[in-house]
């Protein structure tokens, strides 16, 4: 899947202009590369063989081509790149093309370290070509220009960079959050919820609204919340669970507590909790049956 | 199955008290401002007292937003109702609802709650034998 990193990293035309106000580029910087079109084609090929001496001579950063067919092709691509720097345009599509070298960079795993090494040696690749074909005054100008296209472009790419591992964790606290409430159909109208680890008041309010919401799409009658596998349950985590009761029981449905252990039940009662609005249960399978009983079957032996 | 609006005419607070057999049932859809939720409650308990219904069904499936004074005055009602020897049970209160009213510490204690109307014509019906 594709990210958007446009709209991930809120690049519109105001952040443009904030980037490009930041970096110093001015109109007249772009104009001053777009000058050194002829330049860029007449040495593009050799500084991009020479860039990727450098690449290929790592074993680590080789690795990331698998044969010369894909050399060849990123070779292409890179020299792409390289003309794109002497457009002369830093618009949004120019940002967006940006962001696609950084995002294919991201994709394969290409570490920052061997984008901005190599992008080193770019900069040194330009500015001995720039000091040989141009006099001074004019080669300095030229690579000033150039260094600020430069720092822009690893700007964007340092910030897909993020984005993506922003993304990335974003996606698994999502996954988490589901795994950490996950509501089970017993029976016709019997919900189980078997809580594991540790319930903060985060989490607990997440529960609850999982849980009502599940109750009333289910029209379920009884809820079963296993606490067997939380390993600490004080006062904090009573109280929420009695919200919780509390609520479910407004919507019309009855939450049965299971797993009470006799540790628990002592902790309880020396804190003074009054769980007696609940119905509790040291067992899984005793809830399942008292469940089973609010939605009026019985477990029967089988003759 | 009869059904027929409140002795009377209309009622004070625009919502319309039905009565199946020996049940009144009230279907909620307008938000309860506070003059509104008192008319409702004066409403209902005329209703009770004219009609001598034994249970009362409040649907609040279209209530998308219940505050502590509402909340205060559909308990009441419960208990009031009960006084004049009506069973009431609240149903349709929406997950969102129940958790506010948690949050703020109010948990409906003594309101006879069902999911739906049909659980609450089933729990009325266990109620009065």
């Amino acid at each position: 899947m594709a990210v958007d990193y446009m709209s991930l990293l809120k690049l519109d035309e105001r952040e443009l202009a904030q980037r490009r106000a930041f970096f110093e580029i001015t109109d007249e910087d772009l104009a001053r590369v777009a000058k050194l079109r002829d330049f860029a084609a007449r040495h593009g090929d050799a500084i991009v063989d020479d860039l990727y001496q450098l690449i290929l001579g790592h074993a680590d950063s080789r690795a990331f081509f698998a044969d010369e067919t894909m050399v060849r092709r990123v070779k292409s691509m890179q020299k792409q790149y390289f003309l794109g720097l002497f457009a002369g345009n830093c618009d949004l599509r120019y940002v967006q093309d940006r962001l696609r070298v950084g995002a294919s960079h991201e994709r394969i795993g290409l570490e920052p370290k061997w984008y901005l090494g190599a992008y080193g040696r770019y900069l040194r690749l330009l500015l001995d070509r720039l000091f040989t074909d141009f006099p001074a005054a004019e080669a300095q100008a030229a690579f000033r220009s150039l260094s600020k296209l430069v720092a822009f472009d690893t700007a964007l790419a340092m910030d897909t960079y993020i984005a993506a591992n922003l993304d990335t964790v974003a996606r698994h606290q999502a996954a988490i959050r589901e795994l950490s409430t996950p509501v089970i159909r017993v029976y016709d109208r019997v919900l189980l919820l078997p809580l594991v680890g540790t319930v903060d008041t985060h989490r607990a309010q997440q529960i609850m609204e999982t849980l009502l919401l599940r109750t009333v799409e289910d029209q379920a009658k009884a809820i079963i919340v296993d606490i067997a596998g939380v390993p600490v349950v004080d006062t904090k985590v009573a109280d929420h669970l009695l919200k919780t009761t509390a609520a479910v029981r407004m919507l019309g449905a009855v939450t049965i507590i299971t797993g009470i252990s006799a540790q628990v039940a002592r902790t309880m009662v020396q804190l003074g909790v009054d769980l007696s609005s609940i119905e509790t249960r040291a067992r899984l399978a005793d809830g399942i049956e008292l469940a089973l009983a609010k939605v009026g079957r019985v477990i029967a032996v089988k003759a | 199955m009869t059904a027929s609006v409140t002795a009377g005419g209309k009622p004070r607070s625009a919502i319309p008290v039905l009565r199946v057999g020996d049940t009144l049932l009230v279907t909620v859809q307008i938000e309860l401002h506070d003059a509104v939720a008192d008319a409702f409650q004066e409403d209902l308990l005329v209703t009770i007292e004219k009609t001598g219904a034994r249970g009362l069904i409040i649907d609040i499936t279209g209530l998308d937003m219940v505050d502590s004074y509402v909340a205060r005055v559909l308990a009441d009602t419960g208990r009031m109702a009960r006084l004049m020897g009506t069973d009431t049970v609240l149903v349709g209160m929406r997950p969102e609802v129940a958790a506010t009213l948690v949050r703020m510490g109010y948990g409906m204690e003594g309101v006879r709650t069902a999911l739906n109307v049909d659980e609450g014509l089933g729990l009325l019906h266990t109620l009065q034998g």
